[in-house]
């Protein structure tokens, strides 16, 4: 197997999927860090974005990439809406319940796309489009907008995160909520922005993953396990992190193929997973360990 | 309908519910005494269930297996399977504490699925494996419904009663200790690791042979009843809704669960006929807002954790007044 | 345990009030499907094709003396534990005399070995291709109308080797569906001279198979063969093999003569895209049923549409010469469709009410098949190669 064919065929292919990946396990990573519960609803709450990106494109015509900000937005005040109804009555509860409760959260959206958009196999756009090739790399320009959509989204979140008011205050929260409420840290903003971000990133992972395939009631749910090894694999935590986890997995995905009977794709976040939680349980970039 | 059809109904919901309840009754052990967040039970169940078949089956072609040995030497060795599969399991991943053994267990679990899917030789890949023997399964439909459920009643009261037991005992104590203050535990000698692997283990082969039970009922085993949603997440609502640390509260726990679970299809079922598609995704999500509302409202559980300590002095309360 | 019985009174009582009291004169059967889950896409095509059996008998008449006939819609989830749930409900509660369904193989196990069979109900399962139905103990009461994988499985490989393709690669998804495909097509495959130049099983619901698809072309195939779902993983398979330019030619299995590579990929894109399917032998079954359905709102090119109105139907004429008892609707089903007697095309359901009444033999055409059972159920059907044309799926030959 030539040089060109491994970066065609397995590389660029786990970099567009490790993004998507990575656009979802950020969104964990920070409810894992500032909730400290592990968010099971997350992959739907992807599905229901697309979806929205969806309606949007079939219903005034757009492109996808037009239709993103409001799925966006749509899905990070759904998310904010789950918080306030559903999950805020269960904080001072074992976490355990939250967990369980976002189960049920996952099942309720997921049920709701159902009702509204049916199951079948959507797509943004009908057709195929084949890639360009820039000195034998087959690159499409959808796959350049994920990965810089990826790299741009986050990117903005890092900043935020480390200039910003708030996103201080997000990143004290993480690392010491006591401290954080004892010097006047307003806890229910910290947790509204929280989910807003985790929301929208959510909706862009789920939009660039029907961008990139297409767009089914399952898709998220199926997403979930190997968003959450990233998220794990790069360090609770971490944003930058989960980017780099959720690059691992995609490409680890991609390129177990060249070892591994296919059908134990899947097996592959985990078994990263598993390895590194025994040598090294804080993640890559030395996350926090609940 | 018929008196006799929902007597059937009934008799079929309790199996399920006996089955789903051990299950439950395995992840008391390790969730409710020893703290330990294992979100991998459909692995242990299919361990248990595939085990189990592999041992009492007819022998098939290209497959291990085939002995056609009784079902009781299949279920016990289910168990044996699924404790043993959970012994390196529990060495590697316990020493990670609450959501991340889930992830490594669900990982796990997930692993186990693929390998039973995709391993001809051992599980028949997805085809599963079929023809098993079902006890009492020569007799007429109800009887055959009513004599497998007394006998899982049977076991599941003699589970329930050995789980009971143990918790009542130093061990039990010596769990609820290492789960509420490890620290302390420690100081006090206690080998916190072996211990919590202990519950683990022994919580597995409960769920193992739950997954045998499932098989012999359905005379057959395939991948698709190692689904996560079916065989991991429902049993955790049973527990958290039944409620964790009280084996009553679980077996309640899985009865509540698999009725509404069960039931509320046939509500469903009453929208008109041009939804009856839909029916089913309003079903789930129902099922969804249920949980949500319980969670709320009753986070401890339908039969919270009874307070040991507390229930023993004022057992022995009345004999004390009695004496004085 | 005393709440426990407490708990399941209430439920009992709740099921009891909640269940509709059915007109008495209604024969019921039930459509037991994986509504949710993992064939989500699938299964409402799939109930609706039968809905529409049901329609048309209503609307011609109805059962024996005019009795309607109702479909009770289940969710079997695709598992075993969805499956044998549905089942007794529509068994036991909505006292069903027949059932069209479940859809998965491993729900048809479980609920014919726990449910259906011991309670005497028939059951065809439209969709069930794993062979570890033919061989289930089932008093003769386990039917399906689809093919076993092995049949099609084989006669795709004798019609490619005819047609020329010499080498190809298989890529399959790994469920009962797939795997059995794979299996008999690779024995035969090879058996008959063939090469197989790669053969690998994928999970279902990956964003990315570009790399099992470059691992595959890696063995130097032209030609692949594909077998999934066109509206799930196969869809996504298609796509980006067709994107990335790895093979020319591709082949599917009746799972992937579903409508959804047309409208999401476009036809012009998929002139190299075959796909065999069972169909009736000769006869003008199949457009007699697409006609109808399309006319009723459905996609006749959807997947296992035709097994499942087949299903439905037949087991219609099976409980109307049965008389609407569940004793003798195993008899009945292989009564109307042996071979012999007036020939029944889809749809025709007064002609073959009178003809029953008159106690002539009638010999039922369906869409997917002629549905002739052998001992076990199963039917070896016929199948035809498609090509995708302007107006979705055209025949290009039969299989043998």
């Amino acid at each position: 197997m030539g040089f060109l064919e491994l970066v065609n065929f397995y590389i660029i292919p786990g970099i567009v999927l490790g993004s998507i990946y990575a656009l979802g396990a950020v969104g964990i990573t920070l409810i894992f860090a500032i909730l400290r519960y592990a968010h099971l609803a997350h992959g739907d709450l992807a599905t229901l974005g697309a979806f929205v990106a969806f309606a949007v494109v079939t219903g005034i015509g757009v492109s996808p990439y037009a239709a993103l900000p409001v799925a966006i937005v749509a899905t990070a005040l759904v998310a904010v809406g789950i918080d306030k109804v559903f999950y805020e009555h269960l904080r001072e509860r074992p976490k355990i319940i939250t967990v369980i409760a976002s189960l049920g959260i996952a099942l309720m959206v997921r049920a709701v796309v159902q009702v509204i958009w049916g199951v079948d196999s959507e797509s943004y756009v009908r057709g195929i489009s084949r890639p360009d090739v820039y000195f034998g790399l087959r690159i499409r320009d959808r796959e350049i907008y994920t990965v810089l959509a990826m790299l741009a989204l986050v990117g903005a979140l890092y900043v935020f995160l480390s200039r910003s008011k708030w996103g201080k205050a997000m990143r004290a929260m993480s690392d010491n909520p006591n401290l954080a409420l004892l010097s006047g840290i307003d806890n229910k903003t910290v947790i509204v922005l929280t989910w807003v971000i985790a929301g929208g990133l959510c909706a862009a992972a789920g939009v660039f993953l029907g961008i990139n395939t297409e767009l089914k009631s399952m898709m998220g749910w199926q997403m979930l396990l190997p968003m959450f090894a990233a998220a794990i694999l790069g360090g609770v935590g971490r944003v930058e992190g989960a980017v780099l986890g959720g690059l691992i997995v995609g490409l680890a995905e991609e390129l177990s193929v060249l070892i591994l009977p296919s059908e134990y794709k899947a097996a592959t976040a985990f078994v990263i997973l598993l390895f590194m939680l025994l040598v090294r349980p804080t993640g890559i970039l030395r996350g926090k360990v609940l | 309908m018929e008196f006799i059809g929902l007597v059937n109904y009934a008799l079929f919901m309790g199996i399920f519910i006996a089955i789903y309840a051990l299950l439950a009754l395995g992840l008391n052990i390790q969730w409710g005494f020893a703290g330990l967040f294992n979100a991998g039970i459909a692995g242990f169940f299919a361990v248990g269930a595939y085990t189990s078949a592999i041992i009492t089956s007819a022998a098939a072609d290209g497959r291990i297996g085939g002995f056609e040995l009784p079902f009781l030497v299949g279920w016990a060795g289910a168990m044996v399977a699924a404790g043993l599969i959970a012994w390196p399991i529990g060495k590697i991943c316990l020493r990670f504490r609450s959501d991340y053994l889930a992830i490594a267990t669900i990982g796990v679990a997930e692993i186990i699925r693929l390998v039973i899917k995709s391993e001809e030789a051992l599980t028949n890949s997805a085809r599963g494996i079929t023809g098993l023997p079902r006890p009492f399964g020569d007799l007429p439909y109800v009887e055959s419904q009513a004599a497998f459920l007394l006998l899982m009643i049977a076991i599941l009261f003699v589970a329930y009663l050995l789980v009971e037991r143990q918790f009542n005992s130093p061990w039990g104590r010596m769990m609820r200790a290492i789960r509420d203050n490890e620290l302390a535990a420690r100081a006090m000698g206690k080998d916190v690791e072996y211990r919590r692997l202990q519950a683990f283990i022994f919580g597995a082969a409960l769920m193992g042979l739950g997954g045998a039970l499932f098989a012999h009922f359905n005379r057959s085993i395939t991948p698709e009843a190692i689904d996560p949603m079916v065989a991991t997440f429902l049993v955790w609502i049973m527990l958290i809704l039944g409620g964790a640390g009280n084996n009553r509260g679980a077996i309640l726990g899985a009865a509540v669960v698999w009725i509404i679970w069960s039931v509320s299809e046939i509500a469903t079922d009453q929208l008109p006929h041009e939804y009856a598609v839909k029916a089913k995704y309003i079903r789930l999500f129902l099922i969804g807002l249920l949980l949500q509302l319980v969670l709320r409202f009753r986070p401890e559980g339908l039969l919270p954790e009874p307070l040991r300590g507390d229930q023993g002095a004022s057992r022995r309360e009345p004999k004390s007044s009695a004496r004085v | 345990m005393k709440s426990k019985i407490l708990a399941l009174t209430a439920g009992l009582l709740a099921a009891t009030a909640l269940a509709s009291v059915p007109a008495k004169a209604d024969v019921k059967i039930g459509l037991i499907g994986g509504v949710s889950g993992p064939i989500a896409a699938m299964a409402p095509a799939m109930i609706s094709a039968a809905e529409l059996a049901i329609s048309q008998v209503n609307a011609q008449g109805g059962m024996m003396d005019g009795e309607q006939l109702v479909g009770v819609v289940g969710d079997s989830q695709c598992n075993p534990q969805g499956g044998t749930d549905a089942a007794t409900k529509a068994v036991n509660i909505e006292g069903v005399v027949g059932m069209v369904g479940p859809h998965c193989s491993g729900a048809v196990l479980a609920a014919s070995a726990s449910v259906t069979v011991p309670a005497g109900i028939v059951m065809v399962t439209p969709s069930g291709t794993s062979p570890e139905i033919t061989n289930i103990e089932d008093n003769d009461l386990v039917f399906r109308t689809v093919p076993s994988d092995d049949y099609q499985g084989r006669a795709l490989a004798r019609t490619l080797i005819e047609q020329g393709y010499g080498k190809v690669a298989v890529a399959y998804i790994n469920n009962d569906y797939g795997t059995g495909l794979a299996q008999a097509f690779r024995a035969e495959f090879e058996a008959q001279g063939g090469e197989i130049a790669g053969f690998a099983a994928h999970e279902e619901g990956k964003a990315s198979y570009r790399s099992n698809l470059a691992d595959l072309a890696s063995g130097g195939a032209n030609t692949l063969v594909l077998f999934d779902y066109g509206d799930g993983t196969g869809l996504t398979m298609l796509r980006q093999a067709l994107e990335n330019g790895f093979f020319e030619t591709f082949i599917g299995g009746d799972g992937m003569k579903s409508n959804a590579p047309i409208n999401e990929l476009g036809a012009e894109n998929l002139s190299t895209f075959f796909a065999s399917a069972p169909v009736g032998e000769a006869s003008n079954s199949l457009e007699t049923f697409n006609a109808a359905f399309t006319e009723a709102g459905g996609d006749p090119d959807a997947i296992f549409v035709t097994t499942a109105y087949d299903a439905a139907f037949m087991l219609a004429l099976a409980l109307e010469k049965a008389g609407g008892d569940k004793e003798g609707v195993s008899a009945a089903l292989r009564e109307i469709s042996n071979g012999e007697g007036e020939p029944i095309l889809p749809g025709e359901w007064a002609k073959a009410k009178e003809l029953i009444a008159a106690g002539t033999a009638i010999d039922y055409k369906g869409a997917a098949g002629d549905h002739n059972f052998d001992e076990n159920g199963d039917v070896p059907g016929t199948f035809a190669f498609f090509k995708v044309g302007n107006d979705g799926f055209e025949v290009v030959t039969q299989m043998k």
